[in-house]
């Protein structure tokens, strides 16, 4: 059943449906808060009015919406990517606009996201990328240069890379590698708020199953708040996490996520869109 | 026929006001990307400042060294070029003169200047594109997703590149125009490369080393700070990054040649030097 767009002010709080999860404590720290939040590109449409909303800590979600309703754009925003023109985005209770990244780093704010086209950056390789972050703050995180190079290690082979691609370049890299390290860059910070944007568009089915499995582990740990921007109806039965569709401007809320699954042919099976 | 279809003409006030905020908007890019490269800087982080000052070393390599057969070849033809015309129009008895005039329009004016011009147009357009292309590629958004600030990671070690790099190559085009000058006097005149050489030595005078560097470092500075500016002012489109490269170095050589003009003005108006 589809919930009308939340009034002006209010904030919907969603739980988890535990049986789709791991047994873990019940979330009640704030996690990502959009307080009356208003954001339009210049000259472009409106992407939120007035739109407010609530993730717990430790909560996933997944956002849904057509092409070209904003779930980037919305990504972005939580994430503190992109400053709302009007209204406030907070993490775990931190107005992040006017904080620098390092800043919000050194206040434990850290964020994980995974774009679209990854965003690798061209001139690293993929060992560079993954261990980029863990050396800049490297005085934050107290790692000495073999403890970054373990975890390097570790979060590569967890997304399953292979050895003989740690040294290429984002250009040599197939689409799903480069999907990949930005997933291994992404986790190698240990963030407490994940996003990933369109996780398996242009996936194949292997590459996509092990960016699910990844997710769902995400989900399942307790001190990341997770949200996915996807109308993949295979990865949103997967993950069983609550929905919101994004139209209009206006964030909606759902109760069960199977209702925002498009119809497949082959239910279960894998459809590419 | 309705005139509706027509193109609303503009008015002149109307492209003065849209000029003017344009300017203005360009003013405050400029500002904000120099005050926050600044402000990111000093933020505290041993490990940013040691990533940092890697990314400026390597910028420093490619800025400058791999810079110096191209400034040879323009600094050792302009330097020869400049003594064959003085030898042809004042011939053999103002060889010494030639010496000062080189100092003069050479090494006071023509290698901060002409370096800075090399520099813009070798490596202010790698960095106007490269940054262009990470903003269109999403990579600017990814350091910032990973708690990296852009202004410290991508505009700070550019703009403290060019400022080291411009006076080493400029101290380095001025050594080189006076070797491709000592080479022209010889092959004109064996016996009068001794004058020319004088004449360099007593045409440098104590006020050039201070004008020099602020030229220099000047310079520097401006080739970094627009071409981070105009690459990072990017889009979404990969279209905008040529026009972008472009705008970057256009208003650079003209802001160098300002720049250029003003200090020499200046400097000597301040100073109360003399030319020797």
């Amino acid at each position: 059943m589809i919930e009308p767009p939340l009034p002006p002010g209010v904030i919907a709080r969603h739980s988890a449906p535990q049986s789709t999860r791991s047994a873990r404590t019940e979330p009640s720290e704030p996690g990502i808060t959009l307080d009356r939040v208003h954001f339009s590109y210049p000259g472009g449409q409106k992407i939120l009015v007035d739109t407010s909303w609530e993730l717990l800590q430790g909560e996933s979600a997944v956002v849904t919406g057509g092409v070209g309703s904003g779930k980037s754009t919305l990504l972005y925003l939580c994430a503190g990517l992109l400053a709302p023109v009007q209204g406030k985005v907070l993490l775990s209770g931190f107005p992040i606009t006017p904080l620098l990244p390092s800043e919000r780093f050194r206040h434990g704010l850290r964020v994980g996201f995974v774009f679209q086209e990854g965003g690798l950056l061209a001139n690293l390789s993929a060992r560079a990328n993954v261990s980029l972050a863990l050396h800049y703050h490297a005085d934050v995180l107290g790692m000495t240069e073999a403890q970054i190079e373990d975890r390097t290690t570790e979060v590569l082979e967890l997304c399953r890379i292979d050895r003989k691609d740690w040294s290429e370049l984002p250009a040599h890299m197939s689409f799903g590698n480069r999907k990949r390290v930005a997933l291994a860059r992404a986790m190698a910070i240990e963030p407490t708020f994940f996003f990933f944007d369109d996780p398996d568009v242009g996936l194949d089915q292997r590459t996509a199953l092990v960016i699910h499995e990844l997710l769902c582990k995400l989900r399942d740990d307790p001190k990341v708040t997770l949200v996915v921007g996807t109308n993949r109806g295979i990865l949103m039965e997967r993950l069983g996490v609550p929905g919101f569709r994004l139209a209009g401007g206006q964030l909606t809320t759902r109760t069960e996520v199977h209702s925002l699954v498009p119809p497949s042919p082959v239910s279960g099976s894998w459809h590419p869109g | 026929m309705s005139s509706d279809a027509e193109p609303r003409r503009t008015s002149t006030l109307e492209e003065i006001g849209a000029t003017t905020l344009h300017l203005m908007r360009v003013a405050g890019g400029l500002g904000v990307t120099w005050i926050s490269a600044f402000r990111a800087a000093r933020a505290p982080g041993a490990g940013a400042r040691a990533v940092c000052r890697g990314i400026a070393l390597r910028q420093i390599f490619y800025t400058s060294f791999q810079a110096l057969g191209l400034i040879s070849v323009v600094a050792m033809f302009i330097g020869a070029t400049l003594i064959v015309q003085t030898e042809l129009l004042a011939g053999a008895f103002e060889r010494e003169t030639a010496g000062r005039v080189l100092v003069a329009i050479v090494l006071r004016e023509l290698a901060p200047l002409v370096t800075a011009i090399l520099v813009a147009g070798r490596s202010g357009t790698a960095i106007a594109t490269e940054l262009g292309v990470m903003r269109v590629n999403s990579e600017v958004l990814a350091l910032a997703s990973l708690g990296i600030d852009p202004p410290r990671f991508l505009v700070w070690p550019r703009i403290v590149a060019t400022i080291v790099s411009l006076p080493i190559l400029t101290v380095y085009f001025s050594a080189m125009a006076v070797v491709g000058g000592s080479i022209a006097a010889f092959a004109m005149d064996p016996h009068g490369a001794p004058d020319w050489l004088a004449g360099i030595s007593a045409g440098l005078t104590p006020v050039d080393l201070p004008l020099f560097l602020t030229k220099a470092v000047g310079m520097g500075g401006i080739v970094g700070w627009l071409c981070s500016y105009y690459g990072l002012d990017v889009g979404t489109s990969p279209t905008e990054v040529p026009i972008k490269a472009s705008r970057a170095v256009v208003q650079t050589l003209l802001a160098c040649i300002i720049f250029n003009a003003v200090a020499t003005v200046l400097f000597y108006w301040v100073s109360g030097a003399r030319l020797a």
